[in-house]
């Protein structure tokens, strides 16, 4: 697949579970190595140029822990400062310093175990942010964080693209509509669309709601239903498989979403195959 | 390189701020650092003396105290590294050791003297409570015995790294870990001298660093015994780190370069 994020700008990687946006992160913050292809960060290649690639990053994986419970917001982002080299009085002012920018300033001095899932998150992306790096990849920012502070997290985000690269994965296309300026789809493991929320947007063409009889759903309409009740189906789908279902519909206005189920649809797989079978070229050579 | 910084870190916050968070843990650590003194004494007087002084090891108590001392130097060096690669998998906090510039083997580095440090405290309230029960140390001999002790440390470095990458490869399962942690009491010169094992069992104990090590910290510490005489204990010691260093240092780093290479970096 290939991909390219600009600075100043979010570039959202989108896609079923198992797509491969995880590990393409991984790769571009040399955490996986590639079995093929190039991948650079800023004209520095992942694998042969690692050190100068990682100093130009800034990670938030997925998890809600990643750091030590029982020490401080304040002492956490000083012990990562202290990982990049950074002497403890620059450490300490810079911890103060982002844990105001993330809005936990008045729980600096509190142990993380009392912090709630949003404000680990918070914490996670102001530790990206100990060494300043330009390019920041957010694995899935605001999973299983309340409506309120996803809010804030998304806030956060826009205003650190202002003079980096961010490049972010999410499943929650609101989010990727409100946050991204350049959309890459993916569905195992390729690009099956790119470009700005309004391009993507417009490739889904017309689409139309209509109810339909249950038993008339074949494989390929079933992404597009949105419910079943009472042996009908309400379905959301592109005008023309609508039409040549029934003659009753309602032309409604693409989203994003709509989009998004039309080109990736659902994943054949739930799982990594990268993981599964050892050595990554597995998966292109067994098409799943 | 800002080397105060990340001794402040590892040493002092990931090391002596959490472990000493779980108080009820920090006090059974001091508890069994002195209980096996008073174990060893109390049973070794009645058996252990007869035995080291037909071996013509002197004391008995002298004798355990300092096998007791320094063994931990070994297992918990060995252990600490390998234990602690576990937990950040469980935490899924290694990936940010690998991405930091000081990168996955200052992780190991700094891991270990964290070890080095809650266990020389170790060693020391074990010998004072040996001194307690009656052992006479002699000072001239600290200079030789800290040469050995360095030489003991950069060797159980090397097996160390070894315990590390094998984390990194099987996750759980670590048979230079637990052989350390259990086996060098019996078979690493700790408890009783390695003449009263089975020949084919003191095979084994003259390939493990620690026999040598112990066996020139006594000479050292307890006779008074100069260089000169402890030097063959510190060649053997020197030639354990040629060979253990590299070993372990290139074992560790394709570890992590396997485990970057098939994804399982986060896996554990």
């Amino acid at each position: 697949m290939d991909f390219r994020a600009e600075k100043g700008k979010i570039t959202a990687l989108v896609g079923p579970n198992g797509a491969g946006k995880t590990t393409i992160i991984k790769i571009v913050s040399t955490l996986i190595l590639p079995t093929s292809g190039n991948a650079y960060v800023d004209g520095f290649d992942v694998v042969s140029q690692a050190k100068e690639v990682r100093r130009k990053i800034g990670l938030v994986t997925v998890s809600d822990r990643l750091m030590y419970y029982r020490l401080t917001g304040v002492e956490n982002l000083v012990f990562y400062g202290a990982l990049y080299n950074m002497g403890l009085r620059e450490a300490r002012e810079r911890a103060r310093e982002l844990l105001q920018l993330v809005g936990l300033g008045d729980w600096s001095e509190q142990p993380i175990m009392h912090y709630s899932t949003g404000m680990l998150r918070r914490l996670a992306i102001a530790r990206s942010l100990m060494h300043d790096p330009d390019v920041i990849l957010l694995d899935e920012p605001t999973l299983g964080i309340d409506t309120t502070t996803s809010r804030k997290v998304r806030q956060l985000i826009r205003g650190l693209a202002f003079n980096r690269t961010i490049v972010l994965t999410s499943h929650l296309m609101k989010e990727i509509e409100e946050l991204a300026d350049d959309i890459f789809i993916i569905k195992s493991g390729r690009v099956v669309a790119k470009g700005t929320p309004v391009e993507i947007k417009s490739l889904a063409g017309r689409f139309a709601e209509a109810s339909i009889p249950s038993r008339t759903i074949n494989s390929e309409m079933e992404k597009y239903v949105l419910r079943f009740d009472n042996g009908m189906a309400l379905v959301r789908a592109p005008e023309s498989s609508v039409a040549a279902m029934t003659g009753q519909y309602v032309e409604v206005e693409p989203t994003l979403e709509d989009a998004y189920i039309m080109l990736a649809g659902e994943s054949a797989t739930d799982f990594r195959p990268y993981q599964i079978k050892r050595g990554g070229a597995w998966g292109r050579e067994h098409p799943f | 390189m800002n080397i105060l910084s990340k001794l402040y870190a590892y040493i002092y916050l990931r090391g002596f701020r959490v472990w000493f968070s779980y108080k009820t843990q920090a006090v059974l650590t001091l508890l069994s650092w002195v209980l096996p003194v008073f174990t060893y004494y109390f049973t070794g007087t009645a058996l252990g003396n007869s035995i080291v002084s037909k071996l013509g090891a002197g004391n008995y108590t002298a004798f355990f105290v300092i096998g007791l001392a320094f063994q931990g130097y070994v297992a918990s060096t060995i252990t600490t590294a390998s234990q602690r690669l576990r937990n950040e998998q469980l935490y899924g906090t290694i990936e940010y050791y690998v991405l930091a510039p000081s990168g996955a083997f200052s992780f190991l580095v700094y891991t270990m003297l964290w070890g080095l440090a809650l266990n020389s405290l170790s060693a020391i309230v074990i010998l004072l409570v040996g001194r307690a029960l009656g052992v006479v140390y002699t000072v001239s001999g600290l200079l030789t015995a800290s040469l050995i002790i360095i030489l003991l440390v950069l060797s159980s470095f090397g097996i160390a790294a070894m315990s590390g990458a094998v984390v990194m490869v099987t996750k759980q399962g670590n048979p230079i870990a637990l052989f350390y942690s259990t086996f060098s009491t019996l078979m690493g010169n700790v408890v009783f001298p390695v003449t009263a094992l089975p020949f084919y069992i003191r095979v084994v104990s003259y390939a493990i660093p620690l026999t040598w090590a112990l066996q020139g910290l006594r000479g050292a510490l307890l006779y008074g015994e100069s260089l000169s005489l402890i030097m063959p204990d510190i060649m053997i010691l020197l030639v354990f780190v040629i060979i253990l260093v590299p070993i372990g240092t290139l074992s560790y780093i394709a570890a992590f370069n396997k485990a970057r290479r098939d994804g399982t970096l986060s896996q554990y």
